[in-house]
C-alpha cells in the first residue's frame, strides 16, 4: 500500500515540477502583460496543487490542511488573474498583436 | 522506492529555487509596473511551492500551515496593489 501511494505521490511531483517549469518559461517568453498572465496561472494553480497532492498522498497527518490549501489557492488563482488583468487593462496597456478587443466600447465609454 | 522520491524532490526543490531566480530577475527586468507585479506574484507562488517540498522533504507538516498563511497573504496583497495600481487610490 505504502509504495502505491509512494509511486503517485513521485508521479504528481514530476508533473506538478514540469508545469512549474512551463510557467515560468511562458513567463519569460510571452510577448506581453495578458499572455504572461496566463503563463503565470498554470503555475499557481497546476504546479503548487499537484505537489500538495502529493503531500496529500505521502505525508503524515497533514492531509486536512493540504486539502485546505488546495481549495484556497483553487479559488485564489484565478481571481489574483483577473484582478491583474483589469488593472492592466484599465492602465491602458496594449495587447501585442491582439485579433479581437471585446472591451473596445466600454474603453471608448470610459474615455 | 522512498529513497527514489526523496531524490525526486530534491530535484525538485533545486528546479524552484533556480525558478525563484529567474522571477526575480524578471521582476527587476519587467517593463512596467504590472509586469512586475505579476512576477512578484509569480514568486511568492513559488514559495509557496518550495514550502510544500520542504513540508515533503522534511516529513513534517506545519509548513503546510506556513504556506497556507503565505497562499493568504500573497492572494490578499496581489489584488490590493493590483487595484492600486489601476485606481491610484486602495479603497
Amino acid at each position: 500500500m505504502d509504495t502505491i501511494l509512494q509511486l503517485l505521490a513521485l508521479i504528481a511531483v514530476i508533473t506538478g515540477t514540469f508545469f512549474s517549469v512551463v510557467g515560468v518559461v511562458g513567463l519569460v517568453r510571452l510577448p506581453d502583460v495578458y499572455t504572461r498572465l496566463h503563463a503565470t496561472g498554470k503555475v499557481g494553480v497546476f504546479g503548487v496543487v499537484l505537489l500538495l497532492v502529493a503531500a496529500v498522498l505521502w505525508a503524515p497527518l497533514g492531509w486536512g490542511k493540504a486539502l485546505l490549501l488546495i481549495v484556497l489557492l483553487m479559488v485564489a488563482g484565478p481571481v489574483t488573474a483577473h484582478a491583474i488583468a483589469s488593472a492592466a487593462y484599465r492602465l491602458g496597456i496594449p495587447m501585442k498583436d491582439a485579433v479581437r478587443d471585446d472591451l473596445e466600447s466600454e474603453r471608448k465609454k470610459m474615455e | 522506492m522512498a529513497t527514489i522520491l526523496i531524490t525526486t524532490l530534491y530535484i525538485s526543490l533545486t528546479i524552484h529555487i533556480f525558478l525563484i531566480g529567474i522571477a526575480v530577475w524578471r521582476v527587476w527586468r519587467g517593463e512596467n509596473s504590472i509586469d512586475r507585479l505579476i512576477s512578484t506574484d509569480l514568486v511568492t507562488t513559488l514559495m509557496l511551492a518550495v514550502l510544500v517540498l520542504i513540508s515533503l522533504i522534511l516529513r513534517d507538516s506545519i509548513y503546510i500551515d506556513v504556506a497556507l498563511g503565505l497562499g493568504a497573504l500573497s492572494f490578499i496583497g496581489t489584488v490590493a496593489l493590483a487595484k492600486f495600481l489601476a485606481d491610484e487610490k486602495m479603497f
